[in-house]
């Protein structure tokens, strides 16, 4: 038998092994992709658009294209998801009513995104005739983040203690005077973090943008919301999958790669600086 | 003038105040002392309807401010709290500067006047006795002030939007002793210009700055009577027990 002591060190360093070779593995990723894409990131691979059947060129449609996507779906998602939000925590009070939004909306954050992709070409695309276009994908992302909105604003505007509230409506506020002038502008670094945390989500997704805005080879820039663009992601896919030379664009591929996931990262360090430096700044009063 | 008639009041089942009946005169303090759980807040927040807040709760009887039943369906309660002010037991100021905090009241009553609006915070913190020590700081967070200042901040935030009656929920209790003093000389100061309710559990405070007591207990109001005589020859014998039990 082995003792007890002995087997709590097994256990400890099998823990502790384990959770190195998570590590191991991300940074194996990481510097995988810096190793093979960092050479071709340039300034005019970040500023032209792609060349020779997309084995050259650069991928700056792509850039533009996720980028109008961002400001479009956080369009769509942030006023609806800070309103239902407000709702539910601010307004409804516990009822049934509330709790079925809440199961809902929870749901709703677990549908696989391809399946957003399906019902926004239905709706957006096709039923509301928008085409394929920056305001279809925008849309059918913005649904997609929208769970994730609304349960960062409600843990943002819970965190806030109800003394704030009752003094402010016992010097003759009314609610929305209250959520307005007090409640919102102390929750808004969290609700911030929210939205950042979206957009990171958001420049990731390739499946909703799939069928509802992304263009396979679209050097011209958009010029209308009813334009398609190229986005990052599903330019990913299509150089990695199904260029003309797959050997000549590997290194294309591998440098898109490291752009997206720049903006990924950048995004959830932002968030989590946020938190921490708003997180302290809240506690100490 | 307050007035609670035949007050019942209910959360859920639970009975928490029990057949009340009180009259607070205008430009007095009133004292509410009595064991914690007694229902002494309780009562309080009737006059200013922050019992509203709670769901599920029931107010039998009537309570009147100058012959006025506050429970009336034609009553704005934003309009309410204008005119009953409310100090709390924790000192919350917003996190504004000190200014804004005591200018809120107006901006939300849609005071826009830039100059009426810095002579009323001048004159409420005055008021609140805090005017010397933030008047070169009203831009700072009111976060920086110390607890004491904190809660006379609150004060003079609730003084500006010039209500005629404060209600004060244990106000001193969260405080040092030189800011507790600080405190009830201003309540004193503050007698002529306001009719105050103030709930406390120090017995000597009680007897400092107020003109009547009630003491409660389990829901009830025992005894109400003047302050001297309340502390001095009390009419029933459960307050009795209970002022010696706590200076003892
Ligand atoms: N929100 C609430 N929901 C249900 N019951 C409550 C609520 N608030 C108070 N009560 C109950 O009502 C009774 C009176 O409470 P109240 O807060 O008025 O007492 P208090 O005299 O102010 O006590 P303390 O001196 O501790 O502040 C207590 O039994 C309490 O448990
Ligand atoms: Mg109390």
């Amino acid at each position: 038998m082995m003792s007890k002591k002995t087997s709590q060190n097994i256990a400890f360093w099998v823990f502790r092994i384990l959770g190195l070779v998570v590590v191991a593995i991300l940074f194996w990723i990481l510097g995988f992709i810096i190793y093979h894409g960092a050479g071709v990131i340039n300034w005019k691979f970040l500023t032209t658009a792609p060349t020779d059947g997309m084995t050259g060129g650069g991928i700056f449609p792509a850039i533009v294209g996720t980028f109008c996507l961002i400001v479009g779906s956080m369009v769509v998602a942030f006023p609806l998801g800070v309103m239902s939000a407000i709702y539910t925590t601010e307004y409804a009070g516990n009822g049934k009513l509330v709790r079925f939004i809440r199961i809902m909306t929870n749901n709703l954050g677990s549908i696989p995104s391809i399946i957003f992709g399906l019902f926004g070409m239905a709706l957006f695309v096709n039923a509301l005739g928008f085409g394929d276009s920056i305001i279809a994908g925008s849309f059918t992302l913005g649904l997609l983040v929208l769970p994730l909105v609304i349960r960062t604003t409600e843990e943002a505007l819970k965190a806030i203690p109800d003394s704030f509230r009752t003094g402010s409506l016992a010097l003759g506020a009314t609610k929305l005077q209250t959520i307005r002038r007090v409640i919102l502008p102390m929750a808004f670094p969290n609700i911030t973090t929210g939205l950042i945390l979206s957009i990171g989500r958001v420049s990731g997704e390739t499946a909703p943008i799939l069928f509802t805005v992304a263009a396979y080879f679209l050097p011209k820039l958009p010029t209308s919301i009813y334009d398609q663009v190229m986005a990052l992601p599903y330019h990913l896919y299509v150089i990695a999958t199904s260029g003309t030379d797959l050997e000549a664009t590997r290194p294309i591929a591998y440098g898109t790669a490291l752009v997206l996931i720049i903006i990924v990262l950048l995004m959830n360090l932002l968030a989590s600086f946020l938190r921490r430096h708003f997180g302290k700044k809240v506690k100490t009063n | 003038m307050i007035e609670a008639k035949n007050v019942n009041f209910y959360y859920g089942d639970f009975h928490a105040l029990k057949d009340i009946n009180m009259t607070m005169e205008t430009n007095t303090v009133t004292a509410f002392i009595g064991p914690s759980g007694c229902g002494k807040s309780t009562f309080l927040r009737l006059f200013n309807r922050m019992n509203d807040l709670i769901p599920g709760t029931r107010l039998e009887g009537q309570c009147l401010i100058d012959g006025e039943d506050i429970y009336a369906k034609s009553l704005r309660v934003d309009d309410l709290r204008k005119r009953v002010g409310m100090v709390f037991q924790k000192p919350n100021p917003f996190p504004k500067s000190i200014f804004e905090n005591v200018a809120y009241g107006l901006r939300v009553n849609g005071v826009k006047d830039r100059a009426f609006i810095a002579q009323r915070v001048e004159e409420s913190l005055r008021g609140a006795a805090l005017w010397d020590e933030v008047k070169d700081k009203l831009k700072k967070s009111a976060f920086e002030l110390s607890g004491g200042q904190q809660q006379r901040l609150c004060i003079a935030r609730a003084l500006a939007v010039s209500p005629s009656i404060l209600l004060m929920d244990e106000p001193a209790s969260a405080l040092d002793p030189i800011s507790t003093s600080k405190v009830e000389e201003l309540i004193h100061s503050l007698k002529k210009d306001y009719t105050i309710v103030i709930v406390t559990h120090n017995m000597q405070q009680a007897a400092r700055v107020s003109d009547k007591t009630g003491f409660f207990m389990l829901g009830e109001l025992v005894e109400y009577n003047d302050t001297k005589k309340m502390f001095l020859n009390p009419d029933k014998v459960q307050t009795q027990n209970y002022i010696t039990g706590r200076f003892g």
